[in-house]
């Protein structure tokens, strides 16, 4: 339980995957969506025929392809982003989650410190994860504290309000494919939210929705509503962080729509990207004893 | 003509498109186990034209099923398993055979010599392989098959 305290010290590999998906630069857009889509991974590693690391091909590169009108058998290279930004597997994860916020990116991937090899890659569900272990093993769990009836400890639990991006942005159903990507890409979003005639949730297009379509050649013109994802997932703002952090572990979601009082009234959205750049577990005693919470506001 | 891949193909197999939802091709796979006597672990998938696209093994369909953050699951408790299996299968709807199809396939010809054959598979961790002849797929050499047929031959 030493290291529930430490949070801090805590080293990259301890967080990292260490199954890194690569492809050879020269292999086709369909075929990097394919392996995106299969391995369940936000972007994948391009490499040259030496199988050396050149670029970073995600799903925003990939949807900028769709958008552009790029043919789906164009090589990898022509949308990758060189070169790869990495860390070491030594470095502390408040080094690389302060790398990833400043360069912009949402992966790191992981040399070796003394060979340089490449051995993880390192985003942000995977500390997220970690997070969720250490709560779970913490003395101060919710789930320990149960245990002892009468605690007033609850009070301390972080609310899915408190870590949330306030706002929802949202389109019609009969938007086109081509309006949700320009509004993904202004607003920096995975994921838009798509609503009925009298402006209820409807849907979700995310980012990947939108490589499916890429990849079964649907028309960009085509309307939202074709292939958008149902049901909404959404959660109360007055939730418990991990519960919420549960049902999206569990669920294979990156987001959940918060809503308050009526659950046609979308307030914010949790994404694991928040819950990671909270940089604490489930609970203010994190706070003060290990890492600090990013200022939302 | 049984030393050769030809000679020990199967020429009566299923096949996928690319465009066939993976639900369709997860009902062929149980079909077609009932209907050839033997469990399918793989299909061919191939365009209009019969020519050979890809294969769909349970391997894709599994790696596809995986949980993405699974090494988080050994610390929760009370997981509704059934419920998660459902959910999978949900999300199986909008996903087409090609888009999870392993799309570089090794063939060989008809003429393959059957220790070729068993030399690739063993090499490349392979348990089926297409024979193709003018760019078709004439028939299928199963792992299974070539065992049983080395081991009638020694037997004889």
């Amino acid at each position: 339980m030493v290291q529930a305290n430490t949070l801090r010290n805590l080293s990259v590999h301890k967080a990292m995957r260490r199954q890194v998906i690569c492809l050879e630069q020269n292999k086709t857009i369909g075929h990097g969506i394919s392996t995106i889509i299969k391995h369940k991974v936000n972007a994948l590693l391009a490499v040259d025929a030496e199988l050396q690391p050149v670029g970073v091909v995600s799903k925003t590169d990939i949807m900028g392809a769709y958008y552009a009108g790029l043919p789906i058998d164009s090589p990898l290279e022509y949308i990758m982003l060189s070169p790869p930004l990495f860390c070491k597997a030594g470095d502390s994860l408040e080094t690389a989650l302060e790398q990833m916020r400043t360069s912009k990116v949402y992966r790191l991937y992981v040399a070796d410190d003394q060979s340089g090899e490449l051995v993880g890659a390192l985003a942000y569900p995977d500390i997220v994860g970690l997070l969720y272990q250490y709560c779970h093993q913490c003395p101060y769990s919710r789930l320990n504290r149960e245990k002892q009836p009468g605690d007033k400890e609850d009070l301390l639990r972080f609310r899915v309000r408190e870590l949330m991006t306030s706002g929802v942005k949202s389109l019609p159903m009969d938007a086109t494919l081509t309006t949700v990507m320009e509004a993904l890409s202004a607003y920096r979003f995975g994921a838009m939210l798509i609503t009925d005639n009298n402006g209820r949730p409807a849907g979700v297009l995310s980012k990947t929705d939108l490589a499916l379509t890429y990849k079964h050649g649907l028309a960009p013109s085509a309307a939202v509503q074709e292939v958008m994802s149902t049901p909404v997932h959404a959660c109360d703002a007055d939730a418990l962080l991990e519960a919420a952090i549960k049902e999206m572990i569990l669920a294979d979601i990156h987001r959940l729509f918060v809503h308050e009082g009526d659950t046609n009234t979308l307030i914010g959205v949790l994404s694991l990207t928040d819950a990671a750049r909270g940089r604490s577990g489930s609970c203010h005693g994190c706070v003060s004893s290990r890492i600090k919470v990013e200022d939302h506001a | 003509m049984k030393s050769t891949a030809a000679g020990i193909m199967t020429t009566n197999f299923p096949t996928l498109l690319p465009e066939t939802p993976l639900t369709d091709a997860i009902r062929l796979f149980r079909q077609s186990s009932r209907q050839h006597g033997r469990r399918l672990f793989g299909i061919i998938v191939t365009d209009k034209n019969q020519h050979l696209v890809g294969m769909l093994s349970m391997y894709d369909i599994l790696l596809y099923m995986r949980p993405k953050h699974i090494q988080v699951w050994g610390a929760m408790e009370d997981l509704d398993v059934a419920g998660l299996i459902d959910a999978a299968g949900s999300r199986l709807k909008a996903i087409q055979v090609g888009d999870i199809m392993t799309p570089e396939v090794i063939t060989v010809g008809p003429n393959v010599d059957l220790f070729m054959v068993l030399d690739i598979m063993i090499k490349k961790h392979v348990r089926r392989l297409p024979v193709v002849e003018d760019q078709r797929i004439i028939g299928v050499v199963y792992i299974s098959d070539l065992f049983n047929h080395l081991l009638e031959r020694i037997g004889d």
